[in-house]
């Protein structure tokens, strides 16, 4: 993956309020930002501003629905995020199994 | 903060894992890649892997027998020589005596953000990565 984008991800979710809106139209489906704001405790003029942050870190996308923006979740940066840290521990896992074995293996042959 | 926790049991006392932690010769047997370290504050350490890529970092507390943390540096350099960003991140290495040996545990945290906590743990769904 590409780990810059994991930046703008990372730094996109940060916010509790873009957490919500992310929730929300997970769980909802495709959504404009008037009715996002309807279940949220901010302005519409809030949730737009959100979104565009979350689309400009690729995960929202937006479709255009007469005066409205229709927007729905991409789940491939989410993916790529939660990879990353996946990818990490499976890192460090391998490691300390290779520091255990190090050791017991040292140890055996004194 | 976006982090990940492992741990491992150790065999033996810390003393005897400490050098594992900051000697190159030692880490490189087990870290997967050739280490140079400069074991103390504002020290720099060098990780290469087999593939050619390579990471520095920078050793930023060192607390003999208990505690390694460093910060990588938020590149890296890959095997064709580009240079490619890295999220910054923390390792904190501490070693906890327990019977029969040591307890090893690795602290990995994106510092380039608040995030909420990820429990890597089990295999963690999206949401659960979200709310946590």
């Amino acid at each position: 993956m590409r780990r810059d984008r994991t930046d703008a991800i990372f730094s996109a979710l940060a916010d509790p309020t873009r957490r919500q809106v992310i929730r929300a139209l997970s769980e909802q489906g495709p959504a404009t930002a008037t009715s996002l704001a309807a279940n949220l405790p901010v302005t519409r003029q809030a949730v737009t501003k959100h979104l565009g942050t979350l689309a400009d870190a690729g995960l929202v996308t937006a479709t255009r629905r007469g005066r409205e923006k229709l927007y729905q979740v991409s789940p491939q940066p989410l993916t790529d995020a939660v990879s990353w840290m996946a990818e990490l521990g499976a890192r460090w896992d391998e490691r300390l199994a290779a520091l255990r074995e190090h050791v017991v293996s040292t140890r055996r042959r004194r | 903060m976006a982090s990940i926790e492992r741990e491992v049991t150790i065999p033996v006392p810390p003393e005897d894992v400490w050098p594992l932690m900051i000697d190159a010769d030692q880490v490189s047997a087990w870290f997967g890649a050739d280490v140079e370290i400069d074991p103390r504050p504002g020290g720099r350490a060098t990780f290469r892997w087999a593939d050619g890529t390579e990471r520095a970092a920078m050793v930023e507390d060192v607390e003999p027998e208990r505690r390694l943390a460093f910060r990588w540096l938020p590149f890296q350099s890959t095997t064709d020589g580009d240079i490619v960003i890295m999220p910054p991140a923390r390792v904190v290495i501490t070693l906890h005596p327990v019977t029969g040996g040591t307890r090893v545990r690795v602290v990995e945290e994106l510092t380039v953000n608040r995030w909420p906590r990820v429990e890597t743990r089990g295999a963690g769904s999206l949401l659960a990565a979200i709310e946590a």
